[in-house]
């Protein structure tokens, strides 16, 4: 009796102000859907960034007849200079690993990276990528201690740190992750605000009813959980869609990030889901919490 | 059942007391006129036995409580046991008569079948036989007063306080809604009668007490609307 009951009061509810219930539904469905992406590219951000951490690496590339760089006075490196910078890399206590490539390998591993676009493959030439050094730190924070040893140092053009390209790369996804989560918050909020303003038509329409409870005393947890439930129906519903517009954004957002940027960690759809029950989680209690926190001013003893 | 002890009810901005120094006591099975004009404190007694109201001074005690120290989680097991009605009969309109009197049984969690068995006996009792699947709007006044009778009484509560049962209600029919408060009363409840209608209480020839500015100014048994002259 007492299940069927609330359900049907609760039919009742979402359905006298049907259009009020649509767009909470449709105002949850998006705070939620944004708030799952956001969480999303932040997984994916941190799941490369530790993966990048490990495999950040400072190349620095040494001087070459056709380097522009005036320290290097259009002459190619010498073999000296080349055993000396690699000794005082390696004398360096940050530095992990030191790796020489010279001018073939470097082609050949270009050739394979570009491998899909021929075109940029072809115009380019053995000897177009200097000789360089790999080194692989202990602590990618730590770079400056290598810039500082190779500064105006004979036989080196450029010192270039991988890590910075991909601070800035990071800084991007930061943005976007942040941006969502800011709407996602202006979203809860106006959600909630909904809820509120929702459960109180729903209060005030059943007023009669209500007041009649009130009267032959019924608990108030009976009175209340009605209206609690509608709102946390409404937010339930509201989850879904999202949940559906997560996996959306999955296949479109994330999967895509990962191709055309070639992230190595695959965002799988085990942490998909569990971003989806978290967001439908924070998307029903948000909503049960405004619904309750609405009628203790409206519904009183 | 019903102990007024020393009561003075202040509304907040408000100088003038609704009650003042309210002294009654209503004995279990007594059926009280409670008369005096609009303004006289008469709604106010009322509310206070449901603990709708607190007292602003003094005490009043339901079935052997002191309502000022029942906690508000337990007003709702209070109210169980206290049967209203009222002038304007508060049925819901999109509701039969049997879902109308079912409505205070299910609300506060009692079984389907219990339910099936108890609510056409009431509807009996207050003389609707017949007419459970009727709505509302298809009965007169006086028919929907009984149906707010019956689900005030469903429940079989002790006390039963009606607050001018008879205001919207013509002389004739308003003899017949007495009829069944009186058979209510019959069964050992308690009943609350605030009213406006002398020539019901001149009739009944029932406790009466009279209010006139939140005062006690009459306390009289098989007493009559106006003073004896």
């Amino acid at each position: 009796m007492r299940a069927q009951f609330v359900l049907q009061e609760i039919w009742i509810g979402l359905r006298r102000n049907l259009t009020m219930t649509i767009s909470l539904v449709i105002t949850v469905a998006i705070a939620m859907a944004l708030l799952g992406t956001g969480l999303l590219i932040k997984l994916q951000v941190d799941s490369s960034k530790s993966y990048w951490h490990d495999r950040i690496e400072v190349s620095i590339f040494l001087c070459a007849k056709t380097s522009s760089n005036a320290n290097c006075n259009k002459t190619d490196v010498t073999e000296q200079q080349k055993q000396e910078i690699q000794n005082d890399l390696k004398g360096l206590s940050v530095v992990k690993e030191v790796k020489y490539e010279s001018k073939e390998e470097a082609f050949e591993r270009f050739k394979e990276s570009f491998s899909n676009s021929p075109g940029f493959v072809n115009s380019t030439k053995v000897g177009d990528i200097p000789d360089s050094f790999r080194v692989r730190l202990k602590d990618p924070e730590k770079f400056e201690e290598v810039t500082k040893l190779l500064a105006n140092r004979a036989g080196v053009d450029q010192v270039v740190n991988e890590k910075e390209i991909l601070d800035r790369f990071f800084k991007i996804l930061n943005g976007l992750q942040w941006a969502a989560i800011m709407i996602a918050v202006i979203q809860v909020v106006a959600a909630v605000l909904l809820v509120a303003n929702t459960v109180r038509l729903s209060a005030f329409n059943r007023r009669r009813e209500t007041g009649i409870m009130r009267l032959v005393g019924a608990s108030n947890l009976y009175i209340q959980l009605p209206f609690i439930l509608e709102g946390a129906i409404a937010g339930l519903i509201g989850g879904g869609f999202a949940a559906i517009l997560l996996v959306g954004s999955k296949v479109v957002l994330i999967d895509q990030l990962q191709e055309s940027l070639q992230f190595t960690s695959q965002l799988g759809w085990g942490s998909v889901f569990g971003v989806i029950v978290f967001s439908i989680c924070v998307g029903v209690l948000l909503c049960a919490a405004a619904s309750f926190l609405s009628l203790r001013r409206y519904l009183r003893i | 059942m019903i102990h007024f002890d020393n009561v003075t009810k202040v509304y907040p901005n408000q100088n003038r007391p609704a009650l003042q120094h309210v002294n009654v006591a209503i004995e279990k099975g007594e059926f009280l006129f409670l008369v005096g004009p609009s303004g006289s404190g008469k709604s106010t007694f009322l509310r206070l036995v449901l603990k709708e109201e607190r007292p602003s001074q003094g005490h009043v005690h339901v079935a052997g409580k002191d309502l000022n120290r029942l906690t508000n989680w337990k007003v709702p097991h209070l109210r169980r046991r206290i049967g209203c009605v009222f002038q304007d009969f508060r049925l819901l309109p999109n509701k039969n008569v049997f879902e109308n009197v079912a409505f205070a049984l299910e609300v506060i969690g009692k079984p389907r079948r219990f339910i099936a068995k108890v609510v056409p006996e009431v509807i009996d009792l207050v003389g609707l036989e017949g007419k459970a699947h009727r709505m509302p709007d298809e009965l007169s006044g006086g028919e929907q007063q009984r149906v707010a009778i019956a689900r005030a009484f469903v429940n079989r509560p002790m006390i039963l306080l009606a607050d001018e049962p008879t205001g919207n209600i013509d002389p004739a029919t308003s003899i017949g809604i007495m009829k069944v408060l009186d058979r209510i009363n019959r069964t050992g409840t308690t009943v609350v009668m605030a009213t406006h209608d002398a020539a019901i209480v001149d009739a009944f020839r029932k406790r009466v007490v009279e209010l006139e500015d939140g005062r006690v100014v009459r306390d009289q048994s098989r007493g009559v609307y106006g003073q004896a002259y």
